[in-house]
């Protein structure tokens, strides 16, 4: 069944304000919210570090292209008072990350949501528990 | 015939009843010369309060409600809602590190420590590192006042009511509503002055009223009201903004592994 146009969009207004509140700046200086982004990697590197965490994600096409994608969190105090610390992504974990692309066009962008393999899924991004479905 | 009623469950009823009366007057931290004590690391109103396992609470953007606000004065509405340019310097500047001022900081869903002495109030915010040092002796603002993001503040004590009055905020970004609509910012004037009254509701909770009286853009000063909360086992943690800002004002740099993987 198709999802009714008002649910998405009621969906895309909560995630883009769920994004914004963990953020030093809001959401829209740097990310476009009409640009989902959906990829799967290896983790090869986590930058645990203010304004916005961030961790890197490299990821394999159907030609066997690699290309490394970088992806915001939340800062790493607002994440510690949520009680996510910094040894939840380790280099080496196989994640799915859904967010959306940097307004630049380049390989990086904001990481709401990220999946590990297991099904275990870390909010790196958004304060409130609200996250691209 | 109606049964007396039992003595004890009397003793039991005026118990109950007194309960709200002792913890009001009693149970709030207070100093050495009996103020109420803001000493502590606080979730702002930039939190849900929802304190959970490990002392933990959940960041928020709290912006200020325009059903709240008194009515625009001729013009007051196009000075403070501005629309976006897409030009992140003119649209967030703290998207470069610049500061949120003080009516954004106030709401910032980071924490915040106080230290209170007998004469004055310091307020840490972690965002930025920001701090305000408010007199608390009842000295007026001085007349010199430079205009600031931060502003001049000064307080004084009505009772159990902390009353913080600041004055010489720049011209500046009233909070962060581009988030909820992103074609629009909202900017307060360089004649606002914003007064704060604090006051315990019980051991950890505050009572945190914002009014905001900016004559270039409302008719008459306006109020809201949040709450702050203790949180006992919180420090607050540095803040470097410009550490890793890795997509200032919308234009990333490549990281390291990036370079390598290409």
């Amino acid at each position: 069944m198709k999802p009714k146009p008002t649910a998405l969009l009621v969906t895309v207004v909560l995630l883009v304000s769920a994004l914004s509140a963990f953020s030093h700046h809001s959401f829209s200086a740097e990310y476009d919210a009409n640009k989902p982004v959906t990829v799967t990697g290896v983790v090869k590197k986590v930058e645990w570090q203010n304004p916005h965490i961030w961790f890197y994600v490299e990821v394999k096409d159907e030609n066997g292209k690699l290309t490394t994608w970088g992806f915001s969190g939340g800062p790493p105090g607002m994440l510690s008072r949520r009680g996510i610390t910094r040894d939840v992504l380790k280099v080496g974990d196989v994640i799915k990350v859904e967010g959306f692309r940097a307004k630049d066009g380049s390989n990086n962008g904001s990481g709401g949501n990220v999946t590990f393999a297991d099904g275990r899924k870390v909010f790196a991004g958004s304060a409130e528990d609200v996250v691209p479905r | 015939m109606r049964k007396p009623r039992k003595p004890r469950k009397l003793i039991l009823f005026a118990i109950v009843a007194l309960i709200p009366v002792v913890t009001r007057g009693q149970s709030i931290p207070r100093t050495a010369d009996g103020r109420p004590n803001f000493t502590g690391v606080w979730a702002g109103p930039g939190f849900t309060h929802r304190v959970g396992p490990g002392d933990t609470d959940t960041p928020r953007v709290t912006t200020y409600d325009p059903a709240r606000m008194s009515p625009f004065k001729p013009g007051g509405e196009a000075f403070m809602t501005r629309p976006a340019t897409s030009d992140s310097v003119k649209d967030d500047p703290t998207a470069g590190c610049l500061p949120n001022g003080l009516t954004r900081q106030i709401l910032s869903p980071y924490a915040q420590q106080w230290i209170q002495t007998p004469t004055q109030i310091v307020i840490l915010y972690e965002y930025m590192h920001f701090f305000r040092v408010i007199p608390t002796d009842g000295r007026p603002h001085a007349k010199d006042v430079e205009l600031s993001w931060m502003g001049d503040s000064v307080g004084k004590w009505e009772g159990d009511t902390l009353a913080i009055d600041t004055v010489g905020l720049k011209e500046w970004m009233m909070d962060a509503t581009h988030d909820s609509k992103p074609d629009q910012l909202r900017i307060h004037s360089d004649q606002i002055h914003v007064s704060e009254r604090l006051r315990f509701i019980d051991p950890t909770t505050v009572s945190y009223q914002v009014t905001i009286d900016d004559p270039k853009v409302f008719t008459a000063p306006w109020s809201q009201d949040f709450q702050m909360k203790l949180h006992p086992t919180w420090k607050i943690f540095e803040f470097v903004c410009e550490e890793n800002n890795r997509c200032m004002f919308g234009k990333c740099t490549e990281s390291d592994v990036q370079k390598s993987g290409r």
